[in-house]
């Protein structure tokens, strides 16, 4: 317990400094050891073996940048990048369109704590069905027998089923959009939560009506929570495969759907070139969304 | 008012929204209770029935239509998020508890952390099967795809306990130390029991993001199915309602993990609330 | 009376702020230490630099003659009461209590009888019987305070520091529990370290006093010494009862901004920053025009307003700059002043009254 009195000044000093970062560095390195082995050399495999030489079955570490041309030389794959912007787009504003108003009533004309935290539950508890289930649920909504052509015919406004609502780019969105709303309205709802309501009623002793107060206030107000929204949002729905593969009857192929055809049939390096395609575009989406809203400064 | 009528325009819409969330599951939990084999998985109900049940657990007479490879593949979902979420939780507290000093490195640190729930699955999972190929590593569930399930969930297990150590009031800890108690005895004794409700909701979010994961696992996992994969399996197929009544069935073990969890929630909050009780009785 | 803690050219900085900025002091054995310093003079620093929660750069301290600077906090035999309590919420009051003897590293009590012996004994040395299985959230502030310094008190550490332990407390309880704090301090015979932002509070607790001012210790001294005669302007302000004045000695007066005082037989001491300081209740009011002896000091003001606190009255004085000079009237010396508003007066003090600082 004691220290000796002839220990040098600055040993004493700097030993304890030390010894407290060591603890912090023994609790952190397991995760950041785990992240890097099994995150980071991954990804950087992808993008290593995007370079490897293909063969019917196999791949070879010869660096070539073939797989790379015939990605970007193949309509299929072009095709498929510009589906999965165009689907993305989509979604993104489907759920935006679909969400926001939803956020706004929970968000703004719902006083009551109980019955606010309750909606938002109501919101959330489809989320304890496993995602697959959940797709799947929509192929007997959708179907030409399906609940919606069912109901439709009965209410006599359609004489015929409606067949483009399933197996089609149409119910891949309407899909998404179901799945991936509550993650725009969460982040719409907190935000709207946070405005002061005397702002609102001051604006509301000003004369200013509703539509103005929303454009105004609520509107910049909630921007940060469209874009947290927006990236949860952006992020799922680019890397999405199984949506598309439940709904679409293998009428839209995403990026993701390459890759899983092409692990399927153990083309590596092919996937690989989709994968760091698919990288690139999301890390341009994220960054662009940052860009839009200061987030660090407006939470 | 203008604002009355646009509320009661939101409330109306807030009941279509909530339609749109439900109805495909209402759907599919009413089709669960077709009849078999013979009915098919849309509407009309030919007759109630729980033959579809009963065929997932194999009571039913062989019919043209497979079982579904649930009863290997659930023991391997619930081990793979039980190990998943020991982890996950280990690792995400001893982060979270490192954060609370300031250390070099500790941006880049936290966003390498968070880049695991960025991520999408079927990127990690495609570079873990490069790696195990070049490697030589046969992929398994209980190992390729394990490690890439603690990426996915260990971020949101440390985000979790981070929101709770902000909270946190280290006096307590320093005043154990004072009393001459070692810091990792003041861990067990102090710090564990105040954050033990943060664990728990830790160890859930990790428990069901494990247990519903897929894409990490499509590639990862080798040929042994989990129950995600079984499900994935047959939307390549013809779907039969035995898969809504597995749904239906999912849905009921989650609800019951949820009460298990919200229960676990109340006993350790009215701990302390009992004895307030029993002392002004 | 053999020393208990010293430290010694303690340094420890925050950024550019120099929380402390070499600390000297040492601390009796068996006795009660008050601690005075405004917030932000580094007095909660000192603290938990004592207590090893925070490692000083520079400097030594040193605990029953050994050199502790790398030894952890739980290892020191020091005790610590927190403004905010911090009790083990999820712990009954005796487990709260008990927790330090059940659970040190050193010597831990595993017999259960002798845990709940020495738990009652000082349960009832406290004040605290009958809440032994009470929640400590369920309990007041008061008593959240008696469990605090029970739970440290109980593993009999060498050194008590208690960090403005009554600043949670209202004013009345306040009074009581000064009265108590020194009773169980007595009873227990060791050495408190009593932080405080009050200056009532730390001239009436502490055998010793000592005043903190930027990250230093400006006085060391028992009560009536620092009351009496602080050693530096700092000092004489954090007292609050202190009139000061700026300016510097030349010719026999004071002269600053405020006036000019004829020096003679006051008290001087040696100070980087110059000032004149008389008293409160040092000061005495007089008709405009009534004569003034030569080792008198008199100064012409306005009366602005008065307080009365009970015993004493305060009143209020502006001079012709502007400044405000204050003067207390205690009640049992003399009757209270009747000023009138806006009346001119002259403020008048003997020579020998005043502390000039150069």
């Amino acid at each position: 317990m004691s220290v000796s009195a002839t220990t040098s000044e600055t040993e004493v000093m700097t030993e304890p400094v030390r010894k407290s970062s060591n603890k912090s560095v023994w609790l952190i390195t397991p995760g950041v050891i785990w992240m890097l082995l099994f995150l980071v050399a991954p990804m950087l495999m992808m993008v290593y073996v995007s370079f490897w030489t293909q063969t019917t079955f196999k791949i070879t570490p010869d660096l070539t940048t073939k797989s790379w041309v015939t990605f970007f030389t193949s309509e299929t794959y072009l095709n498929s990048l510009w589906t999965t912007i165009r689907i993305w787009l989509i979604v993104l504003a489907a759920t935006l369109i679909v969400g926001y108003p939803a956020a706004l009533f929970v968000g703004l004309f719902v006083k009551n704590k109980t019955l606010q935290t309750a909606l938002l539950v109501l919101c959330v508890i489809p989320f304890w069905t496993s995602f697959l289930i959940r797709v799947l649920a929509w192929r007997p909504m959708l179907g030409k027998e399906g609940a919606i052509n069912l109901i439709l015919m009965k209410l006599h406004i359609i004489q015929q089923p409606i067949e483009v609502l399933l197996f089609s780019e149409l119910s891949v969105v309407i899909g998404m959009t179901q799945i991936y709303c509550v993650f725009m309205v969460g982040p719409i709802a907190f935000m709207m939560g946070r405005v002061d309501q005397s702002i609102i009623e001051a604006a509301q002793d000003l004369g200013a009506g509703f539509w103005r107060i929303f454009r105004t206030i609520n509107l910049p107000l909630t921007m940060p929570g469209v874009v947290v929204g927006a990236i949860f949002v952006s992020v799922m729905v680019l890397g999405e495969f199984a949506t598309a593969a439940a709904l679409s009857g293998r009428k839209v192929n995403l990026l993701g759907n390459i890759i899983v055809t092409q692990v399927g049939s153990l083309k590596w390096a092919f996937a690989a070139v989709v994968g760091v395609v698919l990288t690139v575009l999301m890390g341009i989406v994220v960054a662009g969304l940052l860009r839009v809203v200061d987030l660090k400064k407006e939470l | 008012m203008q604002a009355g009528g646009i509320k009661l325009t939101l409330g109306v819409y807030i009941a279509l929204f909530l339609t749109f969330l439900y109805a495909p599951l209402m759907v599919l939990a009413i089709l669960s209770f077709q009849i078999g084999p013979e009915g098919g998985p849309q509407f009309p109900i030919i007759e109630w029935s729980t033959y579809w049940y009963q065929h997932l657990f194999g009571l039913t007479p062989p019919s043209r239509i497979a079982p579904l490879p649930i009863k290997e593949a659930l023991f391997r979902s619930l081990a793979l998020a039980i190990m998943t979420m020991i982890v996950s939780t280990v690792l995400g507290v001893s982060a979270a508890q490192a954060f609370r000093k300031r250390f070099r490195g500790q941006n880049f640190v936290f966003y390498l952390i968070v880049l695991g729930m960025m991520v999408p699955g079927v990127l990690v999972g495609l570079g873990m099967a490069l790696v195990s190929n070049e490697l030589g590593v046969a992929r398994h569930w209980w190992g390729t795809a394990f490690v890439l399930h603690v990426v996915y969930t260990f971020p949101f297990a440390f985000l979790v306990m981070l929101a709770i150590f902000n909270r946190f009031d280290q006096s307590v800890e320093e005043a154990a130390w004072s009393l001459g108690v070692s810091p990792a005895r003041t861990f067990r004794k102090v710090t564990f029991p105040l954050i033990f409700p943060g664990v728990l909701s830790a160890m859930l979010f990790a428990f069901t993001l494990s247990y519903d994961e897929f894409s990490r696992t499509l590639f990862a996992s080798g040929r042994d199915l989990t129950l995600p994969l079984a499900i994935y399996g047959t939307f390549s197929v013809e779907v039969h309602p035995n898969v809504f009544a597995f749904g239906v069935l999912t849905t009921l073990f989650s609800f019951a993990l949820l009460s298990v969890y919200a229960i676990l929630m109340m006993l350790s909050m009215r701990r302390a609330k009992r004895i307030a009780i029993q002392e002004e009785a | 009376m053999s020393t208990v803690l010293s430290l010694a050219g303690v340094r420890k900085t925050y950024g550019d702020l120099n929380a402390l900025d070499g600390i000297d002091l040492s601390l009796p054995d068996d006795s009660y230490v008050s601690l005075l310093g405004p917030s932000g003079s580094g007095k909660t620093t000192l603290l938990r630099v004592i207590a090893g929660f925070e490692t000083p750069e520079a400097g030594t301290v040193s605990f029953k003659g050994e050199r502790v600077e790398t030894v952890p906090p739980h290892l020191r035999d020091i005790g610590f009461v927190f403004q905010n309590f911090a009790l083990f919420p999820h712990l009954s009051v005796e487990k709260n209590i008990a927790f330090g003897l059940e659970n040190r590293v050193e010597n831990p009590i595993t017999d259960a009888s002798v845990v709940k012996t020495k738990v009652r004994d000082i349960i009832g040395l406290v004040g605290l019987a009958g809440l032994e299985d009470r929640a400590v959230t369920q309990i007041s502030g008061g008593q959240k305070q008696r469990v605090a310094l029970a739970r440290t008190l109980v593993t009999e550490p060498s050194l008590v520091l208690l960090d403005e332990p009554l600043g949670a407390l209202d004013a009345n309880l306040r009074t009581r529990m000064l009265t108590e704090l020194r009773r169980i301090r007595q009873r227990c015979g060791v050495t408190f370290l009593h932080v405080t932002g009050s200056e009532t509070e730390a001239l009436a607790m502490g055998d010793t006093v000592l005043v903190l001012d930027q990250g230093r210790i400006a006085q060391a001294a028992d009560a009536d010494t620092i009351y009496n005669e602080p050693k530096s302007v700092a000092v004489a302000r954090f007292l609050n009862c202190y009139n000061l004045f700026s300016g510097a000695p030349s010719d026999g007066r004071f002269a600053g901004p405020d006036g000019q005082f004829p020096l003679g037989a006051e008290k001087r001491f040696s100070s980087a920053v110059p000032g004149y300081a008389i008293r409160y209740d040092r000061v005495g009011i007089r008709p405009l025009d009534a004569p003034v002896a030569a080792d008198e000091v008199s100064l012409p003001a306005t009366f602005v307003a008065d307080e009365y606190s009970g015993p004493a009255v305060n009143s209020f004085f502006q001079l012709e700059n502007g400044r405000v000079v204050e003067v207390e009237t205690h009640l049992s010396v003399a009757p209270a002043p009747r000023c009138k508003p806006h009346a001119r007066y002259a403020l008048v003090w003997k020579q020998n009254d005043a502390l000039v600082y150069a």
